[in-house]
This record gives structure tokens, C-alpha cells and sequence, in this order.
């Protein structure tokens, strides 16, 4: 079987290959050779070493500024969402009638757009913030606190499946047994839903945290930055670098290396962990 | 494991080369193919017929760069296509983004055969693009050939398409209003020729604004990101006119933002006497401040005259056209009496050098038509309401509107017009910095002396960064210009 | 009986809190949908109200915003494109994985590798290169589009298919190859069919991103054609600041809004199984 099959390798899997290439194999390794080259058009690079990277972490690029942002949003959205996903969790999966109904609501804003969401809460956040005579832009806090709400709005339902896929798994008998053993229910949830569901809170933590380091569409639409840049996250930052201003390209691409390489990171953290839970099962 | 990744990476590399001979070998048929499909935007259904004149004779494609008239320009495209068969796409970008935009399309292969720069500044990022317009008929027609755009080597690659005008605009029935109050300040418009006296004028009107009927004097200063060059660029000209004409200067590597207190009392007096609250001008745009102004809630807007179709078009407009009026800025600054409105030219169209032949002699014929042609010059006064500079339209044809009256009323009555300087400003960048620390003074977020600062320091970086190291202090802005092309030509 | 009460009361609080949520949660897009029929100027000074009378303004934003933008040729586009990448990412990468599961030596494992780790790159690293590479080789148009989320979105496709291959037994397909029937055949006839679970949260995974996507269509296809999709049409318009029209883009939000709620509703339970199946996995 192998045999004739091996001779199919073309059939099976050039058109993928072609476009693979195309979106990422070909760009990746461009990507990684231009972050050395200053260039406006890929056909014009030109060799400066690390330049770019130096450049990349300079003042006026504010590139530093927009990690430690990124960072702090990243932090607090990941404890936010889970925290309230979870609860919501617990509530729909107490077997009360109507659940569905919620979940279904709960759910719906993760399927809307990042540029539509990002506005229509715009609209939203500057009506409230004109009842007090001031204005999404006014501040950078409030942009902050928009981006989270925003955030929070969007991803709860998500998380929230996920951990009542989790829940639904903890073993009724478990749960019987700790209930005759005397158990309080704030007992039962740390001692015996809470470690059964780890590998959920491992999956759900990791998604929250690579979504709101990579945030974008959701950024430019609510506040684009403003004021000053002050709200402004890596992959906008990355952005404005790029399509911003001639002659900057290269700095950009250093910089979208240096992300590439944080992210990889996150990522690297999150297989270790779930390798390490699978090896104690 | 790495030895594997460097194997499937050597062997993606050999399947996309392979690639790049098929990609080649199609673009024969490909191409016509996909020119026909994106000319046609607003002529879809005659696509077919297109295609043949497409090949033969080319297409043009113009960058719009005021958002403010593009239903106007898709009217133009049209017309034109119907005159002449030869396809016309126009594409519109949003405000504060021109520069952007025209970066990603230009390095396309669909790239865009008619765009605009704003002056020596954008010569100098553009050059590249620039297609050298000497001998062609409508460089011959161009009244004033000072006007335009030249390079180091005498060739013409900017040409100026129109004249415009801009100052504070007042409703002149709101006005006469105050006037026959109790105690005015003042009692006619042309009193007003100071600063001082416009700020007890406007003062004044707001504290009766009840009795007046409006919200306050001045529409609300448009703050939100992208909507405030306004001030950015068309106030901080008048304290950089006076600056350089101190300094007998055309343009500067370093500013000292000397008239910062006069730009300081004009914004000022903007924000406090304004229909809103001086926080909640984040939240406005350019179309908010003329449609309070259209609908009488305000009694004066800061802009130029091209804000006149976006008066007219707000639905329920209360103001009448006889009362729409210009005055001159008045920021404080010694000898200001015989200061007129801001007056010149921002707008300049460029042909694109490297389009191909067909699509530049398309896009030439098509500026032509529109200097020339009856039909053509009629969209230029009427629908765009350009004052076309021009030898190919004569005294009538003007447009008649009543700030373009009102325009060509400055330019007569002996007022000295300020000059545009703003078109030696270093980068969009640096305007939209100002424009970001102009939100942050009015939201209270920043001193004066902080943005001052930011004025002068992102005024010196861009410059140094726009036009390289060889800048010595005060050059003239086409010395710059020569300068650049010479190290380039070297 | 105290504690059947107890829990009565509990049950009681929660769906008090539950139904605030759901309100919170339902607000943002009832907010749009009743400024969708007020005047523009009175949106930013009364947005709360519900339109009537004067402010009441019909379905005139809607009229005005379909005409300024092409909103509808965009919905056009985007099912378009989001289908057509679709089936693309659903037939080749389920091949692609097939064979990559099947066949065991450093190639395949290299390749497969590969996809993985594409995963893990963000978009702004290779955003630029990318648009660049569709420029020189015609792909900005809906057709090269597609190909590019077949590109871009098989590293999790491929990911997600060897990982269901891998767990079938090898013995159906060879007696279906002792049968005659050829590895294509054996593919479509046998692995194809029974792959259909994990072939719906692919579907819904990648529809779900690539319906939502905005920089890529947006860098790629850009602002000049007409092949525009929805999140595109949406920055433009709140970007063409000239003319910012709030009740436009209130109509226009709405309208985006729909056909993903319809969607929604009708396949609530795929995409619901389909993202804890995609978030286990992935």
C-alpha cells in the first residue's frame, strides 16, 4: 500500500505545497532576510546587518512602549476572561432549564469581526463617555479599559464552551462521592472539578493569552492608537511601522521578527506544559 | 529534526522557482484579462466593448486625494468614459492617509497613472514617479508656470489644478444679529482686523449666545485622529508664514515656533467658545463642525473654500447662501490689520513615469479634457469648484459659489495673502504628532509649553529625516530640492 | 426539602445574574440596531433614545450607506471567498494530510513539521513579503485570495486532519487497495467519508476566521478594486472621513452583523462542537 501510494506524492499534496509556498514558505523566509535589509520594495534590498533591530528599540519608535502595553492588557485579559468564563461555566452546567439559551447567547459575540466589533463598541464607549463630557481618545486609560471590556465581550462565550466541555467531563460519581464524604460545594469545585478540568484551563489560558498578544483588528478600529500612540499594541505598532511612513520597511520587519519570536516562545511554553500533564496521566 | 526542516525548506525553494516559470509563462493571457476587469468599476456593463479601447489607447487611473469631492470625480470618470470611451477608475483615500495608500497601490502592478503632491516635499518623495510634463498642453495653459512643480534637471512634474482660499467662515445673518444687540462690541465685520477685537467680538457673542440662537460662536474644533488638519496644517501656516518671512526664509531645517503664543491664542479661543466642551472635541470630525455651521448652531468655522459643497449638502441647512462669508485669521501678531486669507496651493497633479506610454498619453489627454474641453471645464468650476489657474478658461468661468466669490473679493481688495507654507512641512508624521498634542492641551493632558516642545523637536527630526543630513540652516525649499537630486544623481 | 429550597434560591440568583450577562452581552448590538434609524446628527447627541418622531429617520442610513459603500457586493465577495477557501483548505489539505500521515520518512516529517510550526508565526511577519509575492504573480483578485487561505490556513487544517488520520486503522484502505481501487479512489471513497466530523471544525474553524479576516484582504485586495469584502467596506467607510456618516455606519454594522447571527442560529451546534473540538486539538 505504501508503495503506490508514495508514487501519488504530487497529486496529493502539490496544490497545497503551491499555495503553502506562496502564503508562508516563500514570505517566511523573505520576512527573516529583509529584517536585515533596508528596502521599500522587496526587489530593492540592501544589506545593513542589524541596523533594523537597533533601530527597532530606539525612542521615537515606541516599540518598547507598545510591548509593555501589550504585556499589561495580555495580563489582565487573560485573568479577566478566564475567571468570568469559568464562572459562567459552572452556572450553566448546574442542569437548571433554559441553559442552552444562554450558552447560545453568551457565545454569539465571538463570531462577529474584529474591525465590526471594534466599532460598533466605539459607538458604544464614546456615547457613554460624552454623558461625562469626555471621549475614548481623551485619555489612554480609557482606551485601555475599552480594548479590555472588548476583549472580554468577545472571548467569554468562547472560553466558556470550552470549559463546560470540561465540566461535563468531571465524573458525576466523583462529584456524588465528595457530596457524601461531606464536601462543601466550594470544596468540591477546588478539590475535585478544578483538577479535572486542568487541561481545559492549560487550553483556554493559552488561547486568551496568544489572542490578546496578537490583537489587531480589534486595536486599529477602537482607537487606532490614539491619543499619541498611547494605546497602541505590537501588531499595530508592526503595522504603522510598515505602511506608515517610506523607508522604514526594514525596521518593520525586524520588528515583526521580534514578535514572531516572543510568540514563539508562548507557544513553545504551552506545548512543554501539556506535554509535562500528558506524561503524569 | 533541524536537518529535516533545511531539506523541506530547500525543497519548498525548488517547488516555488518552479513556480515562478509557470506564473510567468500565463501572464500573457492573464493580464489584459485583469486590466479589464478593474478598469471598469463604474462601467461595468460595458466591459467587452472597454477591453478593445483599454489596449488600444490605455486607461487612467486617478488617486483622489480630497475625500470631501469623490462622488464628484466618479461623476467626472463617468462622463468622461461616456465622451470618450477611454476607461477612468478613481480611488479615494481617506483623510490624513493619502501618503499611505498611494504607497501600497503604486507598488502594485494596477498602479495609479494620475496622483497628487502636495508641493516641494512631496516632489521629494514622489520624484521617482514623476513623469516630466513640459511641452504638454495643459503646462502651456498654466497662467503662472511659477506655480508648478520643477525638478533640479528644468523638467515640470507638478502641475497645480487649483487655487484655494481659507480663513474663518461666518454666517452673515448671525453676525448682523450680534450687531444690532445692545452693547456690541463692534458694529460691522469690518472692524474686525485685529486679534484682540475678535476675541472681545467672539467673547462676547458667546456669553449671549442664548439671545443669538446658536450653541456657540465657533463650529467644534475637529480633534478626532485624521480630522484635525485644520489645525495642524492650515492654522500653525499663519505663525510659520510670519516665522519664515522674518527669517526671509522659504523653508526651514529648524523651527523655532516663535509665534507659538499667537497660535496658542487663536486655539484657544477656538476650544472656550465652541459649541461643545473642549474634552469632547476628540469625538468630532470635519463634517460635524460644517454641519453644525450649515445648520446654524454655529456662527463661524475655520476652513477653506471647498467647505462650501459641504455646507450646501447638510440636509435641512438653515444658512442662506448671500450670508456665507471669509474673514482672515487674526492670531495677535503685529501688523496683522493687512493680512487677507490664506491663499495658494496644495494641489498638484503627477503623472506617473512609470505607467506604461499608452496609460500616460491616456492620462494627459484626460487632464487636457478637463482644462479644455467644454464639458471638462464645466466639471472643473462646477462640480468641483476649482479656481482653475489656467489660460483656457476665461473670466466667466469661474466658480460661483459664495466663498469662491469671496475668494476672488481677497484677492482684490488689496489684503496681503498669506502664503501656503504648509507645504514645506516636514511629514504627515509630524502633522499628525501636532495634531495628536493638540488633542492632549485640549483634553488637559498636556501644557502649552509641551506642545511647543513637540512642534519643535518632531519639526527638526522629520525635517532631518526627509531630506537627509546635507540640510543647512534655512536653504530655500527648492534648493532642497536640487540639492537631494544631485546626491542622487552623484 | 430545606436544601431542595436552598437550591431553589441559588438557582433563582443565578439566573438573575445569567440574564444581566445575557443583557450586557445582547446591548452593543441593540445599541446599533436602534441607532441604525435615527438622523446622523442625532446619534451622537442622543444615542440612547429609542428613534421616533424626528429622529426617527426610516431606513434611509441604510438606503445611503449601500449606495456610498457596495456593502452588497462585499457580502457577494466575502461568502464568495470564504466558501470557495473553504472547500479549497477541506479537499487539499485533507489530502495533503493523508498522505503526510500514511507515508512515514524525514520528507513527509519535515513537511508535516513545517505546517505545524506555520501555526505559530503571526500574520504581521510575513504581511508584507506576502503582498508583495500576490502582486508579482497576479493573486490580488478573489480567485489568488483563495489560494492564499489555502496557504495560510494549512498548517492548521493539516494539523487537524493527521492527527484524526493517524487514529483510523490502516486495514480498511488496504483491503479497499486490494479491492482495485487506486489511492485516489481509496481516498475519496473511504478516508474522505469517514473523515466528515473532523471535516466540519476544519470547515468552521477556517469559515469563522477567514469570514472575520480583516488585514490580509485588506493589504492584498486592497481599497482600489471592487472585489472589497465586509471588514474592509467597514474600515473604509469610517475611514473616508470626508464624509463620515455615523447613521451610514450604524446601517452598515447591522448589516454585516446578519448574515453571521443567521448563520449562527442555523448551525449552532457544528460551530459549537466544531471550536471545543478545534481548541482540544489545537
Amino acid at each position: 500500500m505504501e508503495k503506490t501510494l508514495k508514487k501519488y506524492f504530487l497529486i496529493f499534496t502539490l496544490p497545497t505545497l503551491i499555495a503553502f509556498s506562496f502564503a508562508f514558505i516563500i514570505p517566511f523566509i523573505q520576512g527573516i532576510y529583509l529584517s536585515f535589509c533596508e528596502f521599500t520594495t522587496v526587489k530593492n534590498a540592501e544589506f545593513v546587518g542589524l541596523a533594523n533591530y537597533k533601530l527597532a528599540f530606539s525612542e521615537g519608535q515606541g516599540f518598547l512602549y507598545s510591548l509593555g502595553f501589550t504585556t499589561l492588557f495580555t495580563l489582565i485579559s487573560v485573568v479577566s476572561i478566564n475567571l468570568l468564563a469559568f464562572t459562567l461555566a459552572l452556572f450553566l452546567t448546574r442542569k437548571m432549564k433554559g441553559t442552552n439559551v444562554y450558552r447560545t447567547i453568551f457565545f454569539m459575540p465571538n463570531l462577529i469581526g474584529g474591525i465590526v466589533l471594534g466599532y460598533t463598541w466605539q459607538q458604544m464607549i464614546n456615547a457613554i463617555l460624552y454623558q461625562f463630557e469626555t471621549t475614548l481618545v481623551a485619555d489612554a486609560k480609557y482606551g485601555f479599559w475599552g480594548l479590555i471590556i472588548l476583549m472580554n465581550w468577545q472571548m467569554i462565550g468562547y472560553m466558556m464552551i470550552i470549559y463546560i466541555a470540561g465540566l461535563q467531563n468531571v465524573p458525576t460519581e466523583l462529584i456524588e462521592a465528595a457530596k457524601i464524604d461531606g464536601a462543601t460545594s466550594w470544596q468540591t469545585l477546588l478539590k475535585v472539578k478544578l483538577p479535572m478540568v486542568m487541561s481545559s484551563v492549560t487550553i483556554c489560558v493559552f488561547l486568551t493569552l496568544s489572542n490578546s498578544f496578537k490583537l489587531f483588528d480589534q486595536n486599529k478600529a477602537l482607537t487606532n492608537g490614539a491619543p499619541m500612540n498611547k494605546t497602541r499594541m505590537l501588531a499595530l505598532n508592526i503595522y504603522d511601522t510598515f505602511y506608515g511612513k517610506t523607508g522604514y520597511e526594514g525596521v518593520g520587519q525586524a520588528k515583526a521578527v521580534i514578535f514572531f519570536l516572543i510568540v514563539a516562545v508562548i507557544a513553545l511554553g504551552q506545548l512543554s506544559l501539556t506535554r509535562r500533564r500528558e506524561v503524569e496521566h | 529534526m533541524k536537518r529535516k526542516m533545511l531539506s523541506t525548506l530547500l525543497c519548498a525553494t525548488i517547488v516555488s522557482s518552479m513556480l515562478v516559470g509557470c506564473g510567468s509563462s500565463k501572464e500573457p493571457v492573464e493580464t489584459p484579462q485583469t486590466q479589464g476587469e478593474t478598469n471598469t468599476t463604474e462601467t461595468e456593463n460595458k466591459e467587452n466593448a472597454e477591453d478593445e479601447t483599454a489596449k488600444a489607447e490605455g486607461s487612467v487611473y486617478y488617486m483622489n486625494f480630497k475625500p470631501e469631492v469623490e462622488e464628484q470625480w466618479q461623476e467626472i470618470a463617468a462622463a468622461y468614459t461616456e465622451a470618450t470611451g477611454v476607461p477612468v477608475k478613481v480611488v479615494t483615500a481617506a483623510s490624513g492617509t493619502y501618503e499611505e495608500v498611494l504607497k501600497s497601490e503604486i507598488a502594485g502592478s494596477n498602479a495609479p497613472t494620475l496622483f497628487q503632491i502636495n508641493g516641494p516635499i512631496g516632489y521629494n518623495a514622489w520624484k521617482d514617479y514623476c513623469y516630466d510634463l513640459s511641452g504638454t498642453e495643459i503646462y502651456e495653459a498654466l497662467t503662472d508656470k511659477s506655480l508648478a512643480i520643477t525638478g533640479a534637471d528644468g523638467g515640470v512634474y507638478g502641475i497645480p489644478y487649483t487655487v484655494e482660499s481659507y480663513g474663518i467662515i461666518y454666517n452673515d445673518a448671525i453676525m448682523q444679529k450680534y450687531f444690532e444687540m445692545d452693547g456690541a462690541v463692534v458694529e460691522s465685520v469690518d472692524e474686525i482686523n485685529n486679534f484682540d477685537t475678535f476675541k472681545a467680538v467672539v467673547e462676547d457673542m458667546q456669553s449671549k449666545k442664548e439671545e443669538l440662537g446658536i450653541e456657540g460662536v465657533f463650529a467644534s474644533t475637529s480633534l478626532l485622529p485624521g480630522e484635525d488638519w485644520r489645525w495642524h496644517t492650515h492654522l500653525a501656516n499663519i505663525p510659520v508664514y510670519y516665522e519664515y518671512s522674518d527669517k526671509y526664509a522659504t523653508d526651514l531645517a529648524q523651527l523655532d515656533f516663535s509665534y507659538s503664543e499667537n497660535f496658542k491664542n487663536i486655539f484657544d479661543l477656538y476650544i472656550n467658545n465652541s459649541t461643545c466642551a473642549p474634552t469632547l472635541l476628540g469625538s468630532k470630525a470635519v463634517s460635524d463642525s460644517m454641519a453644525e455651521f450649515a445648520l446654524g448652531q454655529a456662527a463661524m468655522v475655520q476652513n477653506g473654500n471647498w467647505g462650501w459643497s459641504q455646507i450646501a449638502g447638510v440636509d435641512g441647512n438653515v444658512v442662506e447662501e448671500e450670508n456665507v462669508k471669509f474673514m482672515p485669521i487674526y492670531t495677535g501678531i503685529e501688523g496683522e490689520e493687512e493680512q487677507g486669507l490664506c491663499t495658494g496651493t496644495e494641489n498638484f497633479w503627477c503623472v506617473n513615469a512609470q505607467a506604461s506610454e499608452a496609460d500616460r498619453q491616456a492620462t494627459i489627454d484626460f487632464m487636457n479634457w478637463l482644462i479644455s474641453s467644454a464639458e471638462g471645464k464645466d466639471m472643473m468650476v462646477n462640480k468641483l469648484g476649482n479656481a482653475a489657474p489656467f489660460s483656457t478658461f476665461n473670466e466667466e468661468e469661474k466658480p460661483a459659489d459664495p466663498l469662491a466669490k469671496e475668494m476672488f473679493r481677497f484677492m482684490e481688495n488689496g489684503k496681503i495673502s498669506v502664503n501656503w507654507n504648509f507645504t514645506t512641512f516636514p511629514s504627515q508624521d509630524f502633522k499628525d504628532d501636532f495634531g495628536a498634542a493638540l488633542l492632549e492641551y485640549s483634553n488637559g493632558n498636556m501644557t502649552w509649553d509641551e506642545v511647543e516642545e513637540i512642534v519643535v523637536t518632531r519639526w527638526a527630526e522629520e525635517k532631518e529625516a526627509t531630506t537627509g543630513n546635507e540640510t543647512e540652516n534655512e536653504t530655500q525649499a527648492e534648493e532642497t530640492v536640487n540639492n537631494e537630486a544631485e546626491t542622487v544623481a552623484e | 426539602m430545606i436544601q431542595s429550597k436552598q437550591v431553589k434560591r441559588t438557582n433563582a440568583i443565578i439566573y438573575v445574574v445569567l440574564t444581566i450577562v445575557a443583557m450586557v452581552v445582547l446591548y452593543p448590538l441593540f445599541f446599533i440596531l436602534i441607532n441604525s434609524f435615527k438622523g446622523k446628527f442625532f446619534i451622537s447627541r442622543d444615542p440612547f433614545s429609542i428613534p421616533s418622531g424626528e429622529t426617527f429617520v426610516g431606513v434611509d442610513n441604510y438606503i445611503n450607506g449601500l449606495t456610498k459603500t457596495g456593502l452588497l457586493s462585499a457580502i457577494g465577495w466575502s461568502f464568495f471567498i470564504t466558501i470557495v477557501s473553504v472547500a479549497l483548505l477541506i479537499l487539499f489539505t485533507g489530502m495533503t494530510a493523508y498522505y503526510l500521515a500514511r507515508i512515514k520518512n524525514k520528507w513527509t516529517n519535515g513537511l508535516y513539521y513545517m505546517f505545524v510550526f506555520s501555526m505559530i508565526v503571526p500574520f504581521q511577519m510575513v504581511m508584507f513579503t506576502m503582498s508583495s509575492l500576490a502582486d508579482t504573480f497576479h493573486l490580488k483578485n478573489p480567485i489568488g485570495m483563495c489560494i492564499l487561505y489555502l496557504g495560510f490556513g494549512a498548517g492548521l487544517s493539516v494539523f487537524m486532519f493527521a492527527g484524526f488520520v493517524k487514529s483510523v486503522p490502516i486495514e480498511i484502505e488496504e483491503a479497499a487497495m486490494i479491492d482495485g481501487c487506486n489511492p485516489l479512489q481509496t481516498f475519496f471513497k473511504v478516508v474522505f467519508p469517514i473523515m466528515k466530523p473532523t471535516a466540519i471544525t476544519v470547515a468552521i474553524l477556517n469559515a469563522m476566521w477567514i469570514w472575520n479576516d480583516f488585514l490580509l484582504p485588506y493589504l492584498v485586495i486592497g481599497i482600489s478594486t471592487r472585489y472589497k469584502t465586509i471588514p474592509v467596506v467597514v474600515q473604509m467607510l469610517v475611514g473616508s472621513n470626508g464624509n463620515k456618516d455615523l447613521g451610514a455606519l450604524m446601517a452598515m454594522l447591522v448589516l454585516s452583523i446578519i448574515p453571521i447571527i443567521i448563520f449562527y442560529l442555523t448551525c449552532q451546534k457544528y460551530i459549537i462542537e466544531g471550536v471545543v473540538a478545534g481548541a482540544v486539538k489545537g
